[in-house]
């Protein structure tokens, strides 16, 4: 199925996202694409045990969506921990059922998907790339996620789906004594714009552009929009 | 197409002398190939496999061949059998200096994401982010004890994403942020923590082979060097690279050890 230009410009101009995860940068997103005149769906319960019918409970006369935002991090994976101090089950609800709940995710979106030749895209934090000391298992799921949209653009592209990621500064996910050690850590630097970006007004009109027809030729993009604090190779 | 020229294998021996490594997944493949060059380079092997009938011929073949090597029983999705593995490198040989995480579970046919059930996702959560937490946890007191090292092997799939199998590509990415993380966490003990990303002969791969005779051709013609790596000539010492000193300035880091297939960083 082709995207129908008129369908965005005319018929579609409330168009609806479903945004995954609690907090920020969940919310803010939220608030932003709401301004923008989207409809927001969210489920915002990180603790939820996903499956294929999740969407389809909370919102059963759903028949299509043009945008999922993916930014599920249970509270648990935003703390620092010290690898050697973590138990199993800390390493479960850090790491492997984030993961495990972002697959599935993305599998039960994509007949809504590919219904409204949407777009999903996956928000990371910087940790997921670069390293993050004491967020090994926030950093597993993440870059997870990440990986999980280049392979989702190559594979639902035949769908018309288009799939990317956006590495956000460690203070759209952290506390802030936590977030500024862990910029400190990744950048010799500030910002060049002198801050990182504002999640509501910079950072959500880039995920709706990525949504819009000039952008129909981006597939698995992975943006860093942090103001230029990382400028990966 | 003509024979792709081939350099002979290089010298390894002596680089890995006195130190003792576990290679998980040993039992064919590139862990074999891994575990062959790191006995070549003098470490002591530890041959961890699920099972006995592929892992313990390979150890004999190594102490055949002059090594030393033993055999471990081990699922690597399994705590006790991890720790186990590290417990008789320790009784064998008297220490651990790399752990090389290599097992995985095979990523099957390709198919979409949407295709692929539950009982997939958690097998191969399991093997790959699950077990490398293991992996890394059980080996670390020993590996900060003299300048040890943690290996992971991923996947090109890992860095560019994979449309025929993309949740090995999330499950081979996953691991590359938990190496980066712990490169971070671990380098003031001294730790390193790397990963190579291969393209070789493999079980895996005469099966993807044989189910997709053009797939052979296709992967030559995008390979600069014209050629699917060798386990043990060509994956194995990039391996004893990462473990020994002459990496020693180097970690967080992942290799694409793939005849230059991936150029894109």
């Amino acid at each position: 199925m082709v995207p129908d230009p008129q369908r965005r410009l005319a018929g579609m101009a409330r168009r609806t996202a479903l945004i995954v995860g609690a907090d920020d940068p969940a919310d803010s997103i939220a608030s932003g694409l709401a301004d923008a005149g989207w409809v927001v769906l969210r489920i915002d319960d990180d603790d939820l045990m996903w499956d294929d019918h999740t969407i389809a409970a909370a919102f059963p006369d759903l028949d299509g969506l043009d945008l999922v935002v993916h930014a599920r991090y249970p509270a648990a994976s935003r703390r620092r921990g010290a690898l050697m101090d973590l138990t199993d089950d800390d390493w479960r609800i850090r790491a492997d059922e984030p993961f495990e709940a972002t697959i599935r995710l993305a599998r039960s979106a994509h007949p809504y998907l590919a219904g409204s030749a949407g777009t999903i895209v996956f928000l990371v934090p910087l940790m997921a790339s670069a390293g993050g000391e004491g967020f090994a298992p926030m950093a597993t799921a993440a870059e997870g996620a990440r990986l999980l949209a280049k392979s989702l653009a190559k594979t639902w592209g035949h769908d018309h789906i288009r799939a990317h990621a956006i590495t956000l500064d460690p203070s759209a996910f952290l506390a802030p004594d936590e977030a500024a050690g862990m910029a400190e850590a990744n950048s010799l630097h500030d910002p060049p714009l002198g801050r990182v970006p504002d999640l509501s007004t910079e950072v959500a009109p880039i995920v709706n552009a990525l949504t819009t027809d000039d952008f129909t030729s981006l597939l698995g993009a992975s943006l860093v929009v942090d103001g230029g604090l990382w400028m990966p190779g | 197409m003509s024979a792709t020229p081939t350099p002979p294998s290089p010298p390894v021996a002596g680089l890995l002398e006195g130190r003792v490594a576990i290679i998980t997944g040993a039992g064919q493949g590139v862990g074999e190939g891994i575990a062959d060059s790191m006995a070549q380079a003098g470490a002591s092997v530890i041959i961890a496999a699920r099972r006995a009938e592929t892992g313990e011929p390979v150890a004999e073949r190594i102490r055949n061949e002059g090594g030393n090597a033993a055999f471990v029983k081990c699922d690597v999705t399994v705590r006790a059998d991890v720790d186990n593995a590290v417990d008789v490198a320790i009784e064998r040989f008297g220490r651990l200096d790399v752990m090389v995480h290599n097992a995985v579970s095979p990523p099957g046919v390709p198919r979409p994401l949407q295709e692929i059930d539950d009982q997939t996702i958690l097998l191969q959560i399991g093997t790959s982010t699950t077990a490398s937490f293991y992996c890394a946890q059980a080996a670390f007191p020993h590996l900060k004890n003299d300048y040890g090292s943690l290996i992971l092997l991923t996947s090109p799939a890992g860095i560019e994403g994979s449309g025929n199998l993309p949740l090995y590509g999330a499950i081979k990415g996953a691991q590359r942020g938990l190496l980066k993380s712990l490169a971070r966490e671990w380098g003031p003990e001294g730790v390193r923590v790397n990963a190579i990303a291969p393209v070789a002969w493999t079980p895996a791969m005469d099966v993807a082979t044989a189910a997709n005779p053009t797939l052979e051709a296709r992967l030559r013609g995008r390979t600069p060097l014209q050629r699917i790596g060798d386990p043990t000539a060509d994956i194995g010492p990039v391996a004893v690279f990462l473990a020994s000193p002459l990496s020693r300035h180097m970690t967080g880091q992942t290799l694409a050890v793939d005849g230059g297939r991936y150029l894109g960083l």
